[in-house]
Order: structure tokens, then sequence, then C-alpha cells
């Protein structure tokens, strides 16, 4: 009977404390999880309604940057997926008639919204009122890029990144600043010595890990939830461009020591090649774009922006890269429209594609179409006179945005060892004279075109 | 309940809460000795890990209290620190303290060291003649305002008794004399320095040496002043060595109501003097202006570059002009600072306004010229979206109408390929040669003082071959090369938006700004309604001025144009004269006549082919240079041009003008 008593008293306690535990696990997410910021409130999807606390500090967010004037649009990864997918249904909602919050109160950390800032007219201020409403905001700043390229400049630190709680949910505030190549840029959200580091889970947030150079988006007005945004015109653009928006910025500082060394060609034969070069580009640039191929700086060009942040005077063409699964037929066509004619076609789609167009004074315009393997990338090259093929490797690659002669272009995001890979160790050492079949560092012998396909291989105008 | 039955695989860990259930498990775990031991070690362990969440939960709601607590206190410690920065001396010694201050004046040096550090040395020859002036903050120590007055030359001593003035009650002022500072110190000057209970500086004679030390409107703290013996010779050497008391912060500062504006302003006045009134404590004068706005107003969003160097005074009398004009939008505007000096940047932050600072690139001319290139390169850099940009100096008045003038006329710059500017400035538009607000003209020369810059212009022709800093070249003589300008032209008002005040500069001093500035008219009168704005375009110039030289008398050409009675005592009429010009360049002529007009003579300024116009007693007058003009096939066949013989070898013009 005691042995029973002991079992029952046992089972009873286990009981009170399975209950007790229960209640504390309860009170530990909640409670501390408000307190620590959005931490885990996925917990509860639950509450999902009008009232949402996400729904609520995007709710306020809106009052405030309305009220203030502050020019801001949504750029919510999540969310701009959620009206995308309802996008007509979006446009087509009456305002106010939402029945039920279906996009503000998803669950999630953050809502992100960008700001443009050169629309902003009164910046002093806006942070006292955010406060007085109950935000409570992060401030980022950093020095202008740019006035990077300018020798000597140092002017007041521009904002990069707000971030303001409230509640529990936070909004991340991307400021976007207008750069020269038409674009929007935004900074790098880099936590300085005394920023609270537990502000808000900032690994979790979606802008900011690297800087980001997006097209400047058309921009539309749309009632979600009962609240009225802005949000991109093509919601489905922006949202491609996120996952490659990643910047880099030119090495100015790195540029002007190379200046220093070897000293700027500033005839006047340099000054023109520079600007028909420019021109050239961006004649490619705008063509590639309307045929939607991605490309980027290689070779002499790609050195060019690394080495100096600019056109090497005596390259005497323009080199663009472009994968082979980017090819599309109408390239051709689509340069002859724009007035440049094809010079040479070397190679195949399947096999060392090379196209080389003839640009204004004499400047060429060379496109290398570079091939995946598993472990590198590689393009071809072909002799014309003697049908030789030479193969040219590279360790494999991503592609960033950076500025370059006020354009928006990609380039490697490894140019480090795309340049090594291409120029070797000494790249910073500029050489005037270049064999293509022997300089580069990366060429290797790729056997010889058999003569029956020279016809198609080998084409010259 | 009644249909259940037990059943062997059920296992003890899915348990459910009915009786029967239970029971049945408890029979059956009293017969399972290993199960029950099992079930109860299981028991235990649940036990203890309620205990280990329960520790957990208290250590976690604990430090978040304590993190909430803690927040504060890094800001609090960067706060003091900065505190301890500010003013290392107050906090050593108690707050009454004294300064020790030596102050040294001779022929060829002066310095001035407060507490051992040096504030002012100057022993540089052929420069800082005058008497040099330091305000230090009475509660600080700190150096508030360092002025040298040239009061050797005319009006120096004008600019002296203006800073004075502006000085505020109570801070302690430093004078000391190096070389010459009397020559030109006249009365109300001396009267001044009478005020301020200076004994010796009143007397002060010809190469005098003299050291002051007082507070503004209180007692000398001490003076030292050496005669010179004969006109030949300086006075000794004087070293005056006094000590300072401080009084108290509280005393020292005004208490403005709390606003963002009057932060601004407090920073400002705490740190700097000589800015009157908007630091006095009563009704300071307002820091943020709010003219009207422009109605359509074209250049809005165009930006507005102010290319400063260290006249501080200078920049805020400019700003002040600058954003009490019409239309300005001041988020447009960028202040470049050539040099990393604090008090100009004090003044931009004063106004709320974006400023840069550019390390200085090469010397003289060249240095200037560096500064416009990297300014003009970063305002298309801050703004790539602008196709223009509005470059102005930090010595120049705007006028209220400034960017309504450029709004109307703008478009010319979009539309019209021959047009090289549009600039706010006539060369020639004096007092008495200039009349009409409404009037706009299209000369060969660039003006510059507050013009506006095409952005294809500077980024496609200008940036890529601006001068090498080590080419000493004015940037403007370099724009205004044939090389550059090819053969475009500005368009200009007839009375200037701008006004030129400088009177210290790489170029300028007093007697060319009298000369040459001081009287050029400047327009006072809101939103004026420019005439014709498209008649300014290549092809309807001509028709325009083919019109105006049809209507136009023929004067008469046996007086001298330098005589008043050369144009008669007329109102609105348009008169002709023509002068000889042999060639395109041949301007002797015409440079006697500006001479005599008392106009721009230095250089040929405000012509369009061969023609020159302006305003004489109330008329239209044009001049036309015969037969080199294209507008000669005007000239009546009886009439011979006039000739006017340039003055035989005489010394060349005060060097190169200034239009910086």
């Amino acid at each position: 009977m005691s042995r029973i008593n002991k079992n029952v008293i046992l089972a009873l306690l286990t009981l009170t404390s399975s209950a007790f535990l229960l209640f504390q696990l309860y009170y530990y997410k909640h409670y501390l999880s408000a307190k620590n910021g959005a931490g885990l409130s996925k917990s509860k999807g639950s509450r999902i309604g009008f009232d949402g606390t996400q729904w609520r500090t995007v709710k306020k967010f809106i009052m405030l940057t309305s009220s203030q004037n502050v020019p801001v649009f949504l750029i919510d990864p999540l969310i701009l997926e959620l009206i995308n997918k309802n996008f007509e249904k979006v446009k087509n909602a009456s305002h106010g008639s939402a029945s039920e919050c279906k996009f503000f109160c998803v669950p999630r950390d953050f809502t992100a919204f960008a700001l443009q800032y050169h629309l902003w007219k009164n910046e002093e201020g806006w942070f006292r009122i955010a406060e007085n409403m109950g935000f409570q905001c992060l401030k980022i700043e950093s020095k202008d890029p740019r006035l990077d390229g300018i020798d000597s400049l140092s002017g007041t630190e521009i904002p990069l990144h707000y971030i303001c709680t409230l509640a529990s949910h936070a909004v991340h505030l991307v400021v976007f600043h207008e750069r020269s190549g038409n674009y929007l840029w935004h900074g790098h959200l880099r936590l300085k010595g005394h920023i609270d580091r537990k502000f808000v889970p900032f690994r979790k947030l979606q802008f900011g890990r690297y800087p980001g150079a997006f097209d400047r988006p058309e921009l539309q007005q749309i009632t979600i939830d009962g609240l009225e945004v802005l949000i991109p015109k093509d919601p489905m653009h922006f949202l491609e461009e996120i996952p490659h928006s990643r910047f880099i910025e030119c090495r100015y500082k790195e540029a002007r020591a190379f200046f220093q060394q070897y000293l700027d060609d500033n005839t006047v034969e340099a000054m023109a090649f520079r600007k028909s070069a420019k021109e050239l580009l961006q004649l490619a640039a705008k063509t590639l774009k309307k045929l939607g191929v991605r490309f980027w700086l290689s070779s002499g060009t790609c050195l060019g922006w690394y080495r100096q942040c600019g056109i090497i005077p005596y390259s005497k063409d323009v080199d663009l890269g472009i994968f082979i699964q980017d090819y599309k037929s109408d390239i051709i066509s689509a340069f002859q429209d724009a007035g440049l004619p094809l010079k040479h076609k070397f190679g195949k789609v399947e096999d060392s594609l090379e196209l080389s167009f003839q640009g204004k004074d004499d400047v060429k315009l060379d496109i290398f179409f570079f091939y995946e393997e598993t472990d590198h990338m590689w393009n071809g090259g072909t002799q014309a006179k003697t049908g030789k093929k030479f193969k040219y490797l590279f360790p494999k690659f991503t592609l960033c945005w950076t500025e370059f002669i006020d354009m928006k272009v990609r380039v490697p995001c490894e140019t480090i060892e795309y340049i090594e890979a291409n120029y070797g160790k000494t790249w910073k050492v500029p050489v005037r004279t270049w064999d293509w079949k022997r300089s580069p560092h990366n060429v290797q012998p790729n056997g010889v075109w058999p003569v029956s396909e020279w016809d198609e291989v080998i084409q010259l105008y | 309940m009644d249909d259940w039955k037990p059943s062997p695989l059920i296992k003890p860990c899915g348990a459910r809460k009915k009786r029967s259930w239970y029971l049945t498990w408890k029979y059956k775990l009293t017969n399972q000795r290993a199960l029950r031991r099992f079930c109860q070690t299981g028991a235990v362990l649940f036990l203890l890990v309620t205990v280990i969440v329960n520790i957990k939960l208290i250590l976690d709601t604990r430090r978040a209290i304590s993190e909430a607590n803690e927040d504060p206190e890094p800001e609090k410690d960067y706060d003091e620190a900065l505190g301890r920065l500010e003013s290392p001396r107050r906090r050593g010694s108690g707050p009454r303290r004294v300064l020790d201050v030596e102050v040294y004046s001779s022929r060829s040096k002066v310095y001035v060291a407060v507490d051992g550090t040096t504030v002012l040395e100057d022993e540089a020859r052929e420069q800082g003649r005058g008497i040099h002036v330091i305000v230090l903050n009475q509660a600080t120590g700190h150096v508030m305002a360092k002025r040298v007055f040239d009061t050797y030359s005319p009006h120096e001593d004008e600019a002296m008794v203006l800073f004075l003035n502006m000085v505020a009650p109570g801070r302690v002022l430093i004078c000391t004399v190096k070389d010459e500072g009397s020559f030109h110190l006249k009365d109300t000057a001396k009267a001044l320095l009478r005020s301020l209970g200076s004994q010796a500086g009143p007397a002060l004679g010809w190469r005098d040496t003299w050291a002051f030390v007082g507070r503004k409107g209180g007692p000398v703290l001490g003076e030292k002043h050496s005669k010179s013996p004969a006109l030949s010779s300086w006075g000794d050497p004087v070293l005056l060595k006094t000590d300072v008391p401080l009084s108290s912060a509280e005393e020292a500062e005004c208490h403005w109501a709390d606003t963002e504006l009057n932060r601004r302003r407090h920073r400002f006045c705490s740190k700097v003097e000589g800015y009157g009134s908007v630091c006095s404590c009563k009704d300071p004068t307002p820091i943020e202006f709010s003219p009207d706005p422009l109605p359509d107003n074209k250049v809005f969003n165009v930006p507005v570059a102010v290319i400063a160097g260290n006249r501080p005074n200078y920049l805020y009398r400019m700003l002040r002009s600058l954003l009490s004009a019409q239309g300005v939008s001041p988020q447009m505007i960028t202040v470049f600072i050539d040099g990393y000096y604090e008090e100009p940047m004090d003044v931009v932050a004063l106004f709320g306004l974006r400023g840069i600072q550019h390390t200085p690139i090469s010397i003289k001319n060249a240095r200037v010229s560096q500064h416009y290139k990297a300014s003009l390169t970063a305002t298309f850099n801050l703004f790539p979206e602008a196709k223009f940009a509005v470059v102005l100096e930090e010595d120049l008045d705007i006028a209220v109408d400034f960017f309504s003038f450029l709004s109307q006329s703008i478009h010319l710059l979009e539309e019209d390929d021959s047009l090289y500017c549009i600039s706010a400035w006539n060369d020639q538009g004096y007092e008495h040669t200039a009349e009409d607000p409404a009037l706009l003209y299209r000369v060969e020369t660039m003006p510059g003082l507050g013009w506006v810059l095409r952005k294809s212009l500077y980024k496609e022709e200008l940036e890529p071959k601006w001068p090498t800093p080590e080419k000493l070249w004015d940037w403007d003589m370099w724009m205004r090369m044939p090389e550059q300008r090819r053969g475009r032209e500005c368009i200009i008002p007839d009375i200037s938006r701008s006004y030129h005040f400088g009177i210290v500069g790489l170029n300028m001093n007093g007697y060319f700004h009298e000369a040459y500035f001081k009287k050029h008219k400047f327009n006072t009168v809101p939103g004026v309604q420019l005439r014709n704005v498209d008649s300014l375009k290549k092809e309807a110039y001509e028709v325009e001025v083919h019109r105006l030289l049809s209507e136009a008398e023929v004067l008469d050409h046996s007086k001298n144009p330098c005589e008043d009675s050369f144009l008669p005592d007329t109102e609105g009429h348009t008169y002709v004269a023509f002068i000889r010009m042999e060639k395109d360049d041949d301007f002797t002529t015409w440079t006697q006549l500006a001479k005599c007009l008392h106009i721009w003579d230095l250089d040929v300024r405000g012509n369009h082919r061969g023609l020159w116009r302006l305003f004489r007693k109330r008329n239209h007058f044009l001049v036309v240079g015969v037969p080199a003009s294209p507008y000669s096939m005007k000239k009546p066949p009886s009439i011979t041009p006039i000739f006017l013989e340039p003055p035989p070898k005489e010394e060349g013009a005060p060097g190169a003008a200034e239009q910086t």
C-alpha cells in the first residue's frame, strides 16, 4: 500500500511540475522574446489578425513617414512576393475593403522599406518625432562613397540604414542613394563599436549584408491590408534583382597610388580613345540590357577598372564576358542594328565562341563567351590564319555590380583571382605589348579546328 | 468506457488521463519491478529538467532586466568623455581660474600665447601687417575668432570697427600690432578703442608697437605700447604678460528656447565670435529663412555648389543672402571648403547645410583651380540626375530673384547649343551703365560670379582636360580660352543678380575692389519678369540686334565720346556709336572708351560680334566696332568711326583681374 502511495505522490508531482513547466515555457517565449525584440515571434502564428504587432508597427511607421514626407517604398522580399502572387487582386482591390490581414500580418522579424534620400527634404527632426511616437531607432551612417573617386574630399557622413522597433516588430529602412549611372545604391550595414548588437537580430536582415545596387524602380501606390504603400511597379523585377544586387566599389585609393607611380596619360590620343571606348561600352551595355543578356567587364577593361578605375588608354578595345547559357542568337543582329557591324566570329555556341564588333574610331568590342566546368570556367580563342584553338582558364566566380565611368556594370566579385589568373601576380605593372596567344597566364593550346569546320568557326568580315 | 479492453501493446509513455486505464497501468507496474524503477527515475529526471528550466528562466529574466538598465550607460560614458575633451582646463582646478596670456608686438613678428599654447604666431615677411585681434571665450579660454586688419590700408579700420562691435560683451579681446597699424586708423576706430578702455590705442602712431588685453565692455587687463622714435624706424618690441580671470560658464552663454534651430545656434555661438546678432541673447537674427516659393520653379532640383576658402564671415553673409533668395532649395546646396578650416564648416553647420572639405592641392591659382574641379566633379556625383549646376563663390551676395532669373532662362541652355553658360553677373553693369532688370544679353565672354554650368559641357569637354595641378592657371581664364569656349556665348542680365563684395582674395585688394566692383548695380526687386527670353537664342538674337540697330539714332560722332554731353539728355531712346575696330581682336578704341566711361577696361568683356550694349543716362547705348563687326553695314556712309589713341607708354594695369 505504501508503495502505491509513493507512486501516486510521484505521479502527482510529475503532473504539477509538467504543468509548471508548460506555463514557464509559455512565459519564457512570450515575455522574454517580447523584451529581446522580434526574436521568436513566429510561435505566435495563432494571433494573426489586424491587431498583430507587425501590422500595427507598420501602420504607425507609414503614418510617421507620410506625415513627415519621408519618401519611402516597400521592398520587403517576403511581402513583395505575396503581393506579386496576388498582383491582380491587389491592384483591383478598392480602398479599405480588406477583410483580413493577408500581407502585413505574416509572421516575420522585419519589414523592409527603402528611402529615396535625394527626395527627402526635412531630414532634421524626423528622428525625434519617431521616438516620440514610441519607436526606438538606430541610425547607421558612413562616409559618402560618391566622394571617394575624387582626390582628397571629405564630407559629412550620409545615413545608410535606419532600424526602428516598436513593440516587438522592427522596420528596416534602407537608404537608397542616387549614383552616376542612373541606379540606386545602398550601403553595407556595419555595426560600429558603440552599437548595441542585440538591438535586433541583425543577422536576419534582408538588406545590408553587402552594399547593393538596383535599377531605379518606377513606383506605384497600392492599398493592402488597409494601408497605403508605395511599391515598385514591377515587383517581380525588383525581387529578381535582390539576390544579385551585391555591389563593390572601385578601389579609388589604390588607383590614385597607381597614378602616382605611373602618371596618367593625358595626351590628346589617350583622351580621344577613352572617350570612344566609353561611348562604345555605353552602347554595348544598352544593347545587351535590351536583350536581357548579363555581361561583365573582362580582360583589359576589367584590369583597367580594378587597377586604375578607368580605361587603359593603350588597350585598343573593350572586352566583355558573357556566360554561354545567356547566349541569344539575336545578339549579332542587335549589335548591327545599334551601328556596330560584326568584325569576326570565332568558334560556335558549343565551343569557344567569340564575337568581335567594329566600333567607331577603330575601337573594337570583343565579347568572350564563358563555359562552365565543374571546377573552373574558360573561354576560347582562335587564330584565324592557322585555325589553332586556345583556352583561357579562370577559377569559378560570381558577378557583382560596380560603377565604371558613370555606368552600372558587372564585374567578377572575386576580381583579384580573376585578374591574377589572366595577368599573373604582376598585374599592377603596366604592360604595353600584349600577345593574346602568349602573354596571358592562363592560356593553353586547345588543338586545331578541323579544316572542314573553318567556314563556320572562322568568319571574318 | 465499458467496451474498453486493455491492449498489451500499449506503451506507458502514451499516457492518457483515463481512470480505468490508469488502474490497469498501475496494476501492471506493480508487477514489473524494473519498469517501476524506470518510471521513478523518469519522474526524477523530469523534475530535474523542470528545475533547470526554472533556473534558466530566472537567469534570463535577470539578464534582460539588467541589460535594460545597462543600456544608457555607455552613452553616458561617451558624453562624459566628450565633456572632458571640451574643457580640459576647468576640470583640473576648480571653477574660478585664471588664464596666463602673453602678447608680443614688433616690426616683424607678433605672437599670442594662452596658458603657454601659442594661438597666434606671424613672422612671415611682407604679410600680416596691421592689427591682429583675437577673441577668447571668457569661460573656457578658447579662441573664438582670429582676425588681422591691415589698418595701414584704407577701409580696413572700418572692417575692424564692424568686427569689434559684433563681439559679444564679456569676451576677452587681445590686440597686437605687426609692422604698421596706424596709417589708415581713423577717428571712429580710435574712439572705439578708447571705449574699450585702451590708453595707447587711440593714440597709436606711425610704426608704434602695441599690445592690449581687455574684456569687451569691462576692465582693461593689460596694455603695453612703444612709440616709434622716427619716421624711418619702428617702436621697440613689447611683450605683455597678464593674467585673465575666467568667469563661469552660465555668464558666458545665452538661454534660448530649446529647438532644433537654437541647438545649432548654440553650438555655433559657443565656438566662434564675430557674427553679431546671430548670437545675441535677446532676439537673435533668424538662421532659417522661408523665402516665398517660386511658382513653376525650373531650377528647384538644380544643385548649387558654393566654392569657399577660409573667409567664414564672407561665407556667412553669402549663405544668408542665398538662403533668402526666392525659390532656393537648401538640400541642393553643397559648400566646398578648400582646406580643413573649422570655422567655415561651423558656418555651414549653423545653416544646416552640407559641407565638404577639400585637402588643398598645389598652390595659388592652381589650388583654386583644383578646388573648382573637385567641387564640380563632386557636385555631379552627388546629384547624378542633374543636368546643370549653379556655381557660386563665397564672396557674392545673391539677388532675391536669382533663382527666378535662372528659372526663366535655363531652358535656353537646353535648347541652344551655341550657349556656354548663363551668368548672373554683367561685367559692364555698373550703377551708371545698367538700367533694365528685365533685359538679357548674349556675350562672348564668360563672366562667372554666379553662373550655371551644363553637365554635358563639364563631363565631356572640361573635366577630361582640366588644367593639371602643376599648371598655375586661373580656372576662369582657362575657361575663357578659345579652345574651351569654341565660339559659344553666355547669357547675362543687364542688371546683375549677384554682387561681388569680397575685398580680400587671391587677386583682390581694397583699391581694386573700389575701382571695379563697388559701384556694380545689383537687382533688389523680387519677381522680375524677364522680357522676351526666347529672343536670346542664336538666330532670334541676330534679328533682335538688327531691329535695335535699325531703330537706333546715330550719335554725333564729332563730339568727344568721353564727355557726358555725347549722349543727349533724353530717356528711353536707343543710340548707336561706331568706333574703330580693325580686326576681331583690335580693342584699342574700346578699351579707351571703357576707361573713360569708368567700366571694366582690364580686358574685353561683354561684346557680341563687335557690339557692346549698355545704358547711359537711361538710354540704351550701342557701340559697334567698324569694320570688324558684321553690324558695320548699319553705319551710315557719312560717319567716320571714332578712334581713341591709347595713352603713350603707361604702367601696366594693376595685375590680372580676379573673377574668382
